[in-house]
């Protein structure tokens, strides 16, 4: 991942009409952004509205159903709950970024693929992101460990029983390649 | 098309990964309020903060001070430009026939009064909260009377449309042995992860709306209707829909709003409802009233059943669900009274939510059958093979095919079903008692017309186009395996294009439908490909020369004969012209009645679903059939209830895609479980007005709630229902679960709970 660089920032992008913006620089997926937004924008919609990144998905935007689920510094965070003028300094990455190489799969999302972890696919990036930082969290350790750690991820089309089989699945390679 | 086929290849039925799921793990799975749109301005719902009365005045002048507000839309400034159309149910287009913004009055809670457009989505926001309404408010009816509902015989049940044969109270009170009990189910919402977004932009006087829909076709004519304007000039996008469980098959309200917002713009123009919102801008599934009495002989033979039930509706709408309809074929009884009655309250139209019919009423007749056997010192599952039934005990016509009791066979195996201590609260495991109890699984076998354009490429690429839908059920891989199977062509050959209004017209995605009616008309493009291959390889000079056109089949990558001379596809498809073949098949369901067999392409057409009911065909009745056994956990102290092992065999005719079926099925055992202990939508009956309105009060299973889910396929081969002998399952899965966890839970504690959800409180 690029370390963080203003210098590197794509051109500013700004909504015009809006009333006090700020200006954000942000890291995503190793690829720095200038924003001028106004200072509610939560961190989904900039990813949504402003820089096309619509991978993350707005479920509920309070925080309850976790499918907005992303990484700040390797973290998983809410990210309907978190105003992007929060991030700004930080390394977020988004179901996009989650590969290590372009047009490649990570483990999780080959495991998700191979175990038919999703129906409709809506939660599906949210559960992803989750499940990764679960397991290098090493939060991922047993059946029941994962099923009470991916609670905060709300799947309505019920592939639980799949998700948990996945994640044990993907667990195996990311211990190998850490 | 009606022999039974045989399948050169074998790719229907064949498990696969999910064809579309590259894209949904990745995130780059475009759902309708993901598509990238220049200078898009957003729209934020002011909706009505009482249930029932008028508006009074609505003051928007310091709404519209906000910094960045475009544009706002009331009844003062909408009235009578979106016309009135005809509901779904009621073979139109919509989800209720209540029109807001039409006139100052409020028919519900959550009603939409205002639609406020702003610049950015945080000014609209900002503004919308700045709209004051003024109202005059009357006092609402939330739903039901407190009292129950009393029964209410009908004198004339020859002139009803409720199923009825037989003299049910006679034979009642003559029963040897009977129970009779009223039965409760409470209002529940869909809540699909993806919001209820819509997002329009106009080019000239052709609009384009990015919505999540079951149904495209439906949705386009009808906002044409809505908006007169020439349906040509309408296309809907949706290719990906993020859960929909009937919540997005009918036109609600707010599409229109945002197509005119975005004309009076002149630019796109993007609604993303709150998820609070989200509570009345689509339907729900209506709460529901239950009286089931059961008669039978001293062998566990039905001699009556009564079913009546009592539905929610809003007021001007009719709305009903009416699930005695398969209460009343379900087992063999000569004196079955049904009735059906509705109830009107200050509250919005409820809709289709999955399984709309059979959740409630199957529950209710579920949980009286396993009332009687325990009242007959019975086995449930013997029960039911008792009054196993070969024919609708209405009509006595045949089921086409019904494997029920290998359901109960196959599950009861699985489940350890023989080791069960039939006495209540006899099973335990240190602090926790152990409840087992199962319950029968059924759906009708609904077909539609159906349209689909097929062009093989003498690469032999193949592309299927079909407005159907996926709403995570797997529709693009079922007909992909279709279309590989018929065109002997590996399944990465084929390309699927689905949710487009562009594209040939497909019913909608509701009624577990779709399977069945897409993939015969996939199925019929193939063959009409093939045969036009054949035609041109037995007349030119090549190796099928002079062969029985009929007896050609392609097989990878190949035109063959049965003696084994073959020649390749790409020879076939050059001999008839340049280019690839296409063919635009319109598949009429077999058991269609006249009408539909006349009209069907053009209602299709037209976006109006000629759907034929499994249990409405001519001369038999077709339906899926599942047994589900659930093990309940009950703590001896806390009263903590939990689910850790369910079992459900299903005999669903042929199976496309085993993979995305095997999960549908999973996902329903598991909405069962979740209807029967966590879904419930509570109503403040002073305000008629849902309170539990989010994701975090409104409770859906989590992934800690949900253990050991077994799902298991009855082979079944049914070539009545339709040609490829599918019978659709989507909508199977959460039929009997309810019955089966309120039966286990009494198996556990030999307390009986009759009204739904079954909480903790009450097991205290």
């Amino acid at each position: 991942m690029d370390t963080f660089s203003p210098l590197k920032a794509a051109p500013l992008s700004r909504r015009a009409g809006t009333r006090d913006t700020i200006e954000v620089v942000l890291n995503v997926n190793g690829r720095n952004h200038r924003l001028a937004v106004d200072p509610r924008v939560t961190l989904l919609d900039a990813l949504r509205e402003h820089l096309g990144l619509t991978g993350s998905k707005k479920g509920c935007d309070q925080g309850q159903c976790g499918a907005c689920t992303i990484h700040v510094d390797g973290r998983r965070v809410l990210s309907c709950l978190t105003l992007v003028a929060m991030v700004e300094g930080k390394a977020v990455t988004t179901i996009e970024g989650l590969a290590p190489e372009e047009g490649g799969l990570h483990p999780m999302q080959q495991a998700f693929l191979d175990h038919d972890a999703f129906q409709c696919g809506y939660c599906t990036p949210g559960q992803i992101m989750s499940a990764v930082a679960c397991v290098r969290e090493g939060l991922a350790t047993t059946d029941d460990d994962i099923r009470e750690y991916m609670s905060g991820n709300l799947c309505r089309c019920a592939a639980y029983p799949n998700i948990v089989e996945a994640i044990k699945q993907a667990r195996a390679e990311m211990e190998e390649q850490p | 098309m009606n022999a039974p086929t045989t399948f050169d290849g074998g790719m229907i039925g064949r498990p696969t990964p999910r064809i579309d799921g590259r894209l949904k793990v990745t995130g780059t799975a475009c759902y309708p309020s993901d598509f990238p749109l220049e200078d898009t301005a957003y729209a934020y719902l002011v909706t009505s903060a009482i249930a029932r009365g008028r508006i009074k005045a609505i003051h928007l002048e310091e709404a519209q001070q906000v910094e960045g507000v475009l544009d706002i839309l009331t009844y003062e400034n909408t009235k009578g430009k979106v016309r009135k159309v005809r509901a779904f149910s009621g073979g139109g287009y919509t989800s209720t026939t209540i029109m807001p913004m039409d006139s100052p009055k409020v028919w519900h809670d959550g009603q939409i009064v205002a639609v406020v457009v702003a610049e950015t989505y945080e000014a609209a926001r900002e503004a919308a909260h700045k709209v004051h309404v003024e109202y005059d408010e009357r006092k609402p009816k939330p739903g039901f009377d407190k009292r129950r509902p009393q029964p209410r015989q009908i004198s004339n049940p020859l002139s009803s449309s409720d199923p009825q044969t037989g003299d049910a109270e006679t034979a009642f009170q003559h029963a040897d042995v009977k129970v009779e009990a009223y039965y409760t189910t409470p209002t529940q919402h869909h809540n699909p992860i993806e919001l209820f977004t819509t997002t329009c932009t106009w080019s000239g006087d052709q609009l384009t709306i990015y919505e999540p829909s079951q149904f495209v076709h439906g949705l386009k004519n009808g906002v044409a209707k809505q908006l007169n304007m020439n349906p040509e000039k309408v296309r809907v996008i949706s290719p990906f829909v993020g859960g929909a469980f009937g919540s997005k098959a009918a036109l609600t309200p707010r599409t229109a709003f945002v197509a005119l917002a975005a004309k009076r713009l002149n630019r796109p123009v993007k609604l993303v409802p709150t998820r609070s919102q989200s509570f009345d801008v689509s339907t729900y599934r209506a709460e529901t009233q239950h009286l089931v009495k059961l008669g039978a002989d001293r062998n566990g033979r039905l001699t009556s059943l009564h079913h009546e039930g009592w539905e929610v509706s809003s007021r001007p709408d009719n709305y009903k669900v009416a699930g005695t309809e398969t209460t009343s074929l379900l087992y063999a009884c000569p004196n079955i009274y049904t009735k059906v009655h509705i109830v009107h309250a200050d509250r919005n139209t409820p809709g289709f939510m999955r399984s709309p019919a059979e959740v409630p009423y199957v529950y209710a007749l579920e949980s009286a059958m396993d009332e009687l056997a325990t009242a007959l010192g019975m086995d449930p599952v013997e029960l039911r093979r008792i009054n196993d039934t070969m024919v609708n005990p209405i009509d006595q016509k045949p089921y086409s095919s019904r494997a029920l009791m290998a359901c109960y066979d196959r599950a009861a195996e699985a489940f350890g079903w023989s080791k069960r201590n039939p006495e209540p609260g006899s099973m335990h495991d240190g602090d926790w008692l152990i409840g087992w109890g199962c319950a029968t699984a059924c759906y009708p076998t609904n077909v539609a017309p159906a349209q689909a354009r097929v062009t093989l490429a003498p690469n032999g690429r193949a592309r299927v186009q079909t407005a159907g839908h996926d709403i995570g059920t797997g529709a693009y891989t079922a007909i992909a395996l279709t279309a590989a199977d018929r065109l002997g062509v590996p399944l990465e050959n084929v390309n699927v294009e689905l949710g487009d209004s562009s594209l040939p017209p497909a019913p909608v995605a509701g009624g577990s439908n779709a399977t069945a009616s897409i993939c015969n008309a996939v199925a019929m493009a193939c063959d009409e490909i093939r045969e036009r291959l054949a035609q041109g390889a037995v007349h030119a000079d090549g190796q099928l020369a002079g062969a029985d056109p009929g007896d050609l089949r392609l097989s990878q990558g190949k035109l063959v004969a049965p003696d084994g001379k073959s020649e390749p596809l790409k020879e076939a498809i050059m001999r008839l012209g340049f280019g690839p073949v296409e063919a635009h098949a319109k598949y009429t369901p077999e058991i269609a009645s006249a009408p539909v067999k006349l009209m069907g392409h053009k209602l299709i057409e037209g976006g109006i679903s000629a759907m034929t009911s499994g249990s409405s065909v001519k001369d038999h009745v077709q339906y899926a059939f599942g047994a589900e056994f659930v093990e309940v956990r009950i703590h001896k102290r806390t009263r903590e209830i939990r689910v850790p092992r369910i079992v459900g065999a299903f005999a669903a005719g042929r199976i496309v895609s085993p993979t995305t079926a095997r999960s549908q099925l999973l996902g329903g055992l598991i909405w069962g479980v979740a209807s029967a202990l966590h879904e419930a939508t509570e109503i403040d009956e002073r305000v008629a007005r849902y309170v539990n309105d989010d994701l975090a009060e409104y409770l859906i299973p989590v992934c800690a709630d949900i253990k050991d889910v077994e799902v298991i396929f009855v082979p079944e081969e049914d070539h009545q229902v339709n040609a490829l002998g599918i019978k659709g399952l989507g909508e199977l899965g959460n039929v009997g679960t309810n019955a089966a966890v309120a039966n286990a839970v009494y198996h556990a504690t030999g307390r009986r709970i009759r009204d739904l959800p079954i909480r903790i409180e009450d097991l205290l």
